[in-house]
């Protein structure tokens, strides 16, 4: 048995979406399948199958956080702290 | 005003013979919820009971005044006024003949529905159009999981399925007694013999491309077997055993309401 991921897009302008994975012997059997596991009840109008075979997958160092580069993770603390400065000095004048 | 009083008691006794067939056969394709050979197949296969089960509703309603009468009519009628076959009757516990038994009766199914679709009753070939959509799934089903068994069954299983089951399918092409009043009226336009040799040409050519050898039941064999079934008339064995499971439940509370 192989491995095949689902993907379903629903009319309009919504990009596909993973629904899901199924197990199948090869692609004709997968895509009947795939009907009856994620798609019988209309939950997409388009649908993809990938086998999980071609699917390129990053491993962890091709992931890691560049941990040398504060400069690229800006969560907004420091403006908001500027901005509570301004505001505290606004107040107490 | 159409509906009952204008269909003849052949065309009832077709249509029941049909209906009866799509309910048990249903019923019995149930058994695998939750215990299908994989996850996938157990989702597909119960899919496929669920429609043969709305093929029994559509077909009762078209012989019911009063939808309410339903479940009790599909359920609880006396053994010898249903008219389904062995075949879709006889518990499968075991999986290879659950699927061989799907493949045939599939493949017989379409050539019904097929009939009905040219049937002149509106009410009758609209609910076989809508059949047929279903069945077109319901076939490719069967063809790719047994064309892929077939092909790789060192065991012999789906061999020993096909050599039990086949004998057993002669039922399903017995006509009801008034087969030929209801051609004789028009309301059908093929026999019950004459689907068979379809169906038939259909198995055997299944069965060749899948490099199955399977020694077809000789014309005796044919018809024993369609003699023991009486013309749809006579329940298999377990009739009585299947007929208690199916009303368990309602049995326990007959007045209640779902």
């Amino acid at each position: 048995m192989r491995v095949f991921e689902v993907f379903l897009k629903k009319p309009g302008r919504d990009e596909f979406r993973h629904a899901g994975s199924l197990e199948a012997p090869d692609p004709e059997m997968a895509v009947l399948l795939a009907r009856e596991t994620h798609a019988r009840r209309g939950e997409g109008a388009q649908m993809w199958l990938i086998d999980r075979e071609h699917v390129l997958v990053a491993d962890e160092a091709e992931l890691a956080v560049n941990s040398d580069k504060p400069h690229r993770h800006n969560d907004g603390s420091r403006v908001a702290a500027r901005r509570k400065g301004r505001r505290d000095e606004c107040s107490d004048a | 005003m159409l509906g009952r009083m204008t269909r003849s008691p052949a065309a009832h006794e077709y249509l029941l013979a049909f209906a009866d067939d799509e309910h048990l056969i249903g019923a019995r394709h149930t058994n695998w919820i939750g215990l299908g050979p994989f996850l996938e197949e157990d989702l597909a296969f119960c899919s496929i009971a669920q429609d043969e089960l709305g093929h029994a509703i559509g077909l009762y309603g078209l012989l019911l005044d009063d939808p309410a009468e339903l479940d009790s009519f599909a359920m609880a009628r006396e053994p010898a006024d249903y008219r389904s076959c062995w075949l879709a009757e006889i518990e499968c516990p075991d999986w290879s003949d659950s699927l061989v038994r799907h493949w045939l009766y599939d493949r017989a199914e379409a050539l019904r529905w097929d009939v009905l679709a040219a049937c002149p009753d509106e009410r009758v070939s609209a609910l076989a159009a809508r059949a047929q959509r279903e069945e077109s799934f319901h076939r490719a089903h069967a063809e790719q999981l047994m064309s892929r068994i077939a092909a790789t069954d060192t065991t012999g299983r789906i061999v020993a399925s096909v050599t039990r089951l086949v004998p057993l399918a002669a039922g399903l092409w017995d006509p009801t007694v008034s087969e030929p009043s209801a051609i004789s009226e028009g309301f059908v336009r093929v026999s019950s013999r004459e689907l068979a040799d379809v169906w038939k040409n259909l198995i055997r050519s299944d069965l060749d491309r899948w490099g199955l050898d399977i020694a077809w039941p000789s014309p005796t064999t044919w018809a024993d077997q369609q003699s023991a079934q009486g013309n749809r008339t006579r329940r298999s064995e377990t009739f009585g055993q299947f007929q208690s499971d199916l009303l368990r439940v309602v049995v326990l509370d007959p007045t209640a309401v779902w």
